[in-house]
């Protein structure tokens, strides 16, 4: 029986692709089904299908996670393993991973490892589920979760033992009784996947406790303004910082998406005399914003992290202000990588989200996408198991950090914190010359002769 | 009186901070050796443990960071006190 219907299948298969592939010979290449290929090469499949999406639905395609383009040329950098000049790590030595962020702050922010959970909000992005393990699994870890631009939700704050809060462009955690609850205030005017534009959550999609959480009246919208209320001048940001600072004695951060107008911005930043930066590079995720935002606006990240660190270093406040660097980290390369160039800590969003739903996703596929687990507004949010979420995250964590052990070894390290910019070589020419990376090519007594050689060329042509 | 009071509180501080940040170095090179150990079975929940110690190590580490740059913050107010004290002897002679 099973043999007669494999037989009738295989016959069936071999008449239909026979047709198909007769008419895409025969037929003319305008009305060839074939000219779907080379249509969507030329679009690429994704702006095809949001082409698409745009004629359907005539307003903004909320695209989840953030850009698909690799703006950061991390692959391109590599780190320089020690045997004889200089001794790898014995391997019964712990490579210390701690790291404080704030130092000037009354009281400082100390985290186990190097890598802390981005903002990401409740209600605006992610359910209370995946917000309450995204916390519990910082917490194992010893590291930080920040709120993101959301109100504060009580069982998020409970289950932290480090938690950032993003004073924002909502409103929803810019008052006393909620900020004097953080163990670090970042001051959020802007992110690598929407720049410092406005969002908004329609009422439709906001539940009671959302509403709760971020003290809206039933039928209002959750709106995130472009600028914060009440500044409005370079003058109210440094005063708000002050302000901040003095009434919580916590570490008071500033977070913008990453931007070639960087000194500037990072200059008001050092007259307020923030505790750290926060850098959202272009590659920054989000739950769902305009793929122009994403695509087309901002600064990537690598060179936000090198140029910042270049402006802190001129206006010697390396120490005094952390550095802190996200938007498109995804591999433990990548962080270790942001680390040695002179981020003191990196936040990851769209990896800890992935890393959190795991293996749970087959809960999701093939039928819905993996964020249905997580979304605020995901139709499968209530099958998320928690406690194996947590798990996930501190084992994907862990073995992250794991990782950055072994190459703090291979370069005889003591700490993640002893990486800097001499422990990297790069194979590009002009990513050295203008992140001040040693040229693989060249040997490392040779980098001044060979650098102006190039800066002669570069000038000649110019 | 209430000076050398102080000054004792602070010698007891300092060297009580460097007693847990000894305590917190050794705890964590066990429980680094507990991850090893752990690891070598090929177990899903016992790996899930050796995770937690490797997590735990590190947190140790923390703290015995963290107990260490109390400990010289501690120092640093010891000298302070015992600075002051010196002057206002000087300026009482």
């Amino acid at each position: 029986m099973f043999r007669l219907i494999n037989k009738w299948i295989r016959s069936a298969m071999n008449e239909t692709v026979d047709k198909a592939l007769h008419r895409m010979v025969k037929d003319q290449y305008i009305e060839n089904l074939f000219e779907m290929v080379p249509v969507s090469k030329k679009v690429g499949p994704i702006n095809l299908m949001e082409t698409v999406m745009r004629s359907a639905q005539g307003t903004t395609v909320p695209r989840p996670l953030g850009s698909p383009i690799h703006f950061s040329p991390w692959e391109k950098i590599l780190f320089n393993p020690a045997h004889l000049d200089r001794f790898p790590t014995p391997e019964e030595v712990g490579i210390s991973s701690s790291v404080t962020i704030g130092h000037r702050a009354r009281k400082p922010l100390t985290i186990s490892i190097p890598i802390m959970i981005a903002g990401m909000s409740y209600g605006g992005a992610l359910s209370k589920s995946v917000k309450v393990a995204l916390s519990k699994a910082a917490t194992k870890m010893g590291t930080a979760t920040n709120s993101g631009e959301a109100g504060l939700l009580e069982e998020e704050r409970e289950s932290a033992q480090l938690f950032i809060g993003q004073y924002n462009r909502g409103g929803w955690m810019n008052t006393p009784d909620k900020y004097h609850r953080l163990d670090a205030i970042e001051i959020q005017l802007g992110q690598g996947a929407q720049g410092s534009s406005p969002q908004r959550s329609a009422a439709k999609n906001i539940g009671p406790e959302y509403r709760e959480v971020f003290e809206l009246k039933e039928g209002e919208d959750a709106q995130i303004h472009s600028r914060l209320p009440g500044v409005h001048t370079k003058e109210d940001f440094i005063q708000l910082v002050r302000r901040l600072r003095e009434e919580t004695g916590v570490p008071v951060g500033l977070k913008i998406a990453a931007t070639h107008h960087l000194e500037k911005e990072l200059d008001i930043a050092l007259q307020s005399e923030v505790d750290f930066v926060t850098l959202d590079g272009a590659e920054g995720g989000t739950h769902g914003g305009a793929p122009i935002l994403q695509d087309d606006l901002g600064l990537p990240t690598l060179f936000a992290i090198t140029r910042a660190r270049d402006f802190l270093a001129r206006k010697k406040a390396i120490g005094n202000v952390s550095l802190i660097s996200t938007g498109g980290l995804v591999t433990p390369g990548h962080m270790l990588k942001a680390l040695a160039l002179g981020s003191d800590a990196v936040y990851i969003g769209t990896t800890a989200v992935l890393a959190l739903i795991g293996d749970q996703m087959v809960k999701s596929l093939p039928f819905e996408a993996p964020t249905g687990l997580a979304i605020y507004t995901g139709k499968i949010t209530d099958q998320l198991d928690i406690q194996r979420a947590v798990m996930n995250l501190v084992r994907y964590l862990n073995a992250c950090v794991h990782e950055m052990d072994l190459v703090a070894a291979s370069l005889g390290k003591t700490a993640l914190t002893d990486f800097n910019k001499s422990d990297l070589c790069t194979v590009d020419p002009f990513l050295s010359v203008t992140t001040g990376i040693e040229y693989a090519g060249v040997s490392p007594e040779k980098q001044g002769e060979w650098t102006d050689r190039i800066q002669g060329l570069i000038e000649q042509e110019s | 009186m209430e000076s050398q009071s102080l000054k004792n509180t602070l010698s007891y501080l300092h060297s009580e901070l460097l007693r847990i940040e000894t305590m917190a170095g050794t705890l964590s090179s066990l429980e680094r050796d507990h991850y090893r150990k752990l690891t070598q079975f090929d177990h899903d929940k016992l790996m899930d443990i050796a995770v937690e110690e490797q997590s735990a190590a590190r947190q140790l580490g923390t703290i015995k960071e963290m107990c260490l740059s109390l400990a010289q913050e501690v120092k640093r107010i010891q000298n302070d006190t015992t600075d002051s004290r010196v002057e206002e002897d000087t300026e009482g002679v």
